[in-house]
């Protein structure tokens, strides 16, 4: 059970409910980004009462509850979250843990335990022998690397490849960005994925 | 783009069950393919944190902005109840005459050019390029020269949605309003993850101070907040003034 959150501090009204949360989170255009900040300040309080219950920093509690809001809002937008509890009462779950996390790494002194790259959840649908050759080889990637490597695309290339891995559709991709069609769009992204793996490839060969 | 379009299908689950057991058969047997799969799992992941970095960029930009507008409240409301008989006679005699006092658009875009604009180029990337060459003569003050680089670069790219942005700013410190309303105007409906642009052009209105620069002014950043666009907080504070 987590710890009871006191509600001394909360000036927030819920004009918006739950269900038209998610379904602004799952639509697209400026409804996405309007229901993330409104997400992201509806429980903003739980950054001082983190900071009070678990004795973090500021800038921990901010990472912990940024990273659970994250987290909530890709699986409300991958439909893993079912809706068995209030978004607050999930949040605050992820949070909890995300808080625990870190006082479990300072109090260790262990970071490397905690530190372990998330695995995509595209991976999950590999079969077991496959998805670990797939693991060990990405093992290998220098990531900051191609973090400089994504830089290097050009503007065009980078914003398109982020509304992507944000969950916009190639359709909706049209409407944001200058492209006359779907597969335009889906052309131009693979291209760009093409042209990041050429430029990583590059450097380290 | 090799087999990226098959990667792909296999991740969207567009692949029969036949051809998704083909699909991992290939990656047990075939290194550089398995290679190929690795390199679009490790790219979307990347692609994939960095999306979140900048959005807990911005998340901290909203709290900050949140906290600062609650924490001046508070004090205000401290300094208000401890010089209270005080503050009653100065705002008798000086209430009136400040509340009816039109604010100065020009005095407020200087304020927000001097809070805003002293340098370019504070970025988490380590990116090297001529966009930074730009960034620097702007920060040596060298603004013509600036100007001529960003230009350079617009020349090669049209679509570089930074070097217009930059190339706006420059215009408006040399006091170019038309040129520094044109970029901004090219670039206000890109839809980038963080686009300041509308502000930037209701700065260089409230500048300018022509005939109907006020108006137009206003009527942008009744846009920014009704659109949820960046700096809604700034446009929300100004419009409260008596214009």
């Amino acid at each position: 059970m987590p710890p009871k959150l006191t509600m001394s501090n909360t000036v927030i009204i819920h004009k918006t409910s739950d269900v038209e949360l998610i379904n602004m989170l799952k639509a697209s255009g400026i409804d996405k980004k309007n229901a993330e900040e409104q997400l992201f300040n509806a429980y903003s309080y739980f950054i001082k009462e983190g900071q009070r219950k678990y004795k973090l920093s500021h800038d921990e509690v901010f990472d912990a509850y940024a990273d659970a809001m994250l987290a909530v809002i890709e699986k409300i937008r991958n439909d893993a979250f079912k809706g068995l509890s209030s978004i607050k009462t999930y949040l605050y779950q992820i949070f909890h843990n995300k808080c625990v996390d870190f006082l479990r790494k300072k109090t260790t002194n262990k970071q490397s335990v905690h530190q372990t790259a998330s695995i995509s959840e595209s991976m999950f649908q590999l079969s077991d022998s496959a998805k670990s050759i797939i693991n060990k080889l990405m093992e290998k990637t220098d990531f900051d690397l191609l973090k400089q490597k994504l830089n290097e695309l050009g503007d065009n290339c980078r914003q398109l490849l982020l509304l992507w891995a944000d969950g916009y559709s190639d359709k909706e991709i049209v409407g944001k960005l200058t492209y006359k069609t779907a597969d335009v769009v889906k052309t131009t992204r693979l291209r760009c994925m093409d042209k990041l793996r050429l430029l990583y490839n590059t450097k380290l060969y | 783009m090799g087999n990226l379009e098959y990667i792909e299908s296999y991740f969207c689950n567009e692949l029969s069950p036949g051809e998704r057991v083909q699909f991992e058969q290939k990656i047990i047997n075939d290194k550089v393919f398995a290679e190929e799969v690795a390199f679009y799992c490790s790219a979307k992941q990347m692609i994939k944190n960095e999306l979140d970095s900048e959005k807990k960029e911005q998340f901290r930009k909203i709290y900050q902005q949140t906290n600062a507008s609650h924490q001046s409240k508070i004090n205000a409301t401290k300094i208000w109840l401890l010089s209270a008989s005080a503050a009653a006679i100065v705002a008798i005699v000086f209430g009136w005459y400040l509340f009816e006092k039109p604010v100065s658009t020009p005095q407020l875009a200087d304020k927000y050019i001097l809070e805003h604009f002293q340098t370019l180029g504070i970025r988490m990337s380590s990116r090297q390029d001529s966009l930074e060459i730009g960034e620097g003569l702007y920060n040596d003050g060298k603004f013509p020269e600036a100007l001529q680089q960003f230009e350079r670069i617009i020349k090669n790219n049209t679509e570089s949605f930074e070097a217009k942005k930059y190339a706006g700013i420059v215009s408006l410190k040399l006091k170019n309003y038309d040129k520094a309303l044109a970029y901004f105007s090219q670039i206000e409906n890109d839809s980038v993850f963080s686009n300041p642009a509308k502000i930037y052009k209701a700065i260089t209105l409230m500048e300018r101070n022509n005939a109907g620069d006020k108006e137009q002014a206003k009527e942008l950043l009744h846009q920014i907040i009704q659109n949820n666009l960046d700096e809604k907080e700034t446009a929300a504070e100004w419009l409260k003034k008596k214009w």
